[in-house]
Formats: structure tokens, C-alpha cells, sequence
């Protein structure tokens, strides 16, 4: 099972890619914390969930194919 | 309805002022439009640290930006009665000085087009996944920050 995982803005200086795929995760909190393993400064960031495209506020399960991406405070316009 | 239908948002690049003339001109054949209401991001010099912006670099999460938008204009059309809506933001580099985000609402009278656009602002700079890095002269970079954000 591999879940897609989005990095944007600011969090992609913690990351250097904007991507990575991760096996076997059963929900977004244990995601979160295998990433904050990974990249250890990303505890100290404040962004946003979406999950398939849609900002989710709570933990959620995941399957095979999910993309979930970290999104830091938008800055358009 | 052509008007009502969904498209990227994004544009490469500066938006030129030659495009927002033509695309003025275009609804010239709307002859039910009597008012439109137009607001122009423009990339300003700010000034950090005695250092000058030249430039913003705009990125953003497409997918997810054109998706959100289509419920986004279907609230819109539903909340004002609009001839129709065009947005547009850039992508990539846009220097001080160039236009970075053009939003465009027609209506049958002024308020309706007015109270859409000014709307439609507020949501693309707080609702939108779109991030802007600001370049200095000097190369170095700063995350912009948008009053509404934390």
C-alpha cells in the first residue's frame, strides 16, 4: 500500500522535494508522524492537511492511491 | 452556460495589460452587461531588511485549486447575480511592478459585480493553495505572508 504525499511553499525548504511516496500508513496522524521522523523540523510548522484534495481537520484512514498533501498558510494573490 | 463553466485559474507568468484590454473587449457583445468590476494584483517592492523585492515566485496546488474553484464559482453564481466571473492567477516569476492576479465580474447592474469581486479576492488570498516566495536582488528568498494567515 503507498499513499502520495505533497509537500508546498515553505515546507518543501524542510523537505528539498515536493513529493514522496510512503508504504504502509494506516491513517494521516501516523503519517504525520513517520514524516516528522524523517524531517524533524516539520514539528515546528504550522500547515494544512488535504487529503485527496480536500483539507481534512481530524485524522483520517488512508488507502492505497491517497495523495495527501502539507500545505503551510496560503500566500496568493 | 460557457461563462459558467470550469477552467484553470492559472497563467503563466505576468498577466499583460494588452490581455485585460482584449478581454474587456470581448464583452462587448454581452449586451445584457451593464456593469463590470475588475481588481488587478500588482507585485509591489517591499522592503525587508533595507532590501527591495524584484519579484514574486508563485506556486500553487493546481489540482486542487481548480477543483476548489468550481464549487467556489457555483456559490458565487448562486450568491450574485452574475453574466459571468473570469480569474485569472499567475504561476512561475512575476516581477515588481507586473500584474500577478486579474479578477473580472459582469453584471446587469453595478453591485452585484462590485460585491463579487471584492469577494472573490478575499477568497483567492485566504481559501486558494497558493503560495508566493518573494526574490530580492541579491537572490535570496522570503515566504510571503498573507495578513489573513496565522
Amino acid at each position: 500500500m503507498e499513499v502520495q504525499v505533497l509537500f508546498f511553499g515553505s515546507i518543501t525548504d524542510i523537505t528539498n522535494v515536493t513529493e514522496t511516496m510512503v508504504a504502509s500508513c494506516a491513517d494521516t496522524d501516523t503519517l504525520i508522524s513517520q514524516l516528522i521522523q524523517q524531517y524533524p523540523t516539520l514539528s515546528n510548522k504550522k500547515y494544512f492537511i488535504a487529503l485527496n484534495q480536500k483539507m481534512i481537520q481530524t485524522n483520517s484512514p488512508l488507502k492505497s492511491g491517497d495523495t495527501v498533501a502539507l500545505m503551510p498558510p496560503f500566500s496568493g494573490g | 452556460m460557457s461563462s459558467k463553466q470550469a477552467k484553470s485559474i492559472f497563467f503563466s507568468g505576468p498577466i499583460p495589460a494588452q490581455k485585460i484590454a482584449d478581454d474587456i473587449q470581448k464583452h462587448a457583445t454581452k449586451t445584457n452587461i451593464g456593469a463590470h468590476s475588475i481588481f488587478l494584483g500588482q507585485v509591489r517592492a517591499d522592503m525587508m531588511h533595507d532590501k527591495a523585492v524584484t519579484a514574486i515566485e508563485y506556486t500553487a496546488y493546481e489540482d486542487m485549486v481548480n477543483e476548489q474553484m468550481q464549487t467556489i464559482r457555483a456559490a458565487f453564481f448562486e450568491k450574485y447575480a452574475l453574466t459571468c466571473m473570469h480569474i485569472y492567477h499567475s504561476l512561475g516569476t512575476v516581477a515588481v511592478g507586473e500584474i500577478c492576479l486579474f479578477v473580472f465580474t459582469s453584471s446587469a447592474h453595478r453591485r452585484d459585480a462590485i460585491d463579487a469581486c471584492n469577494e472573490m479576492v478575499e477568497t483567492i488570498k485566504k481559501a486558494l493553495p497558493i503560495w508566493g516566495k518573494e526574490i530580492f536582488a541579491d537572490s535570496s528568498t522570503v515566504w510571503k505572508k498573507n495578513n489573513e494567515s496565522w
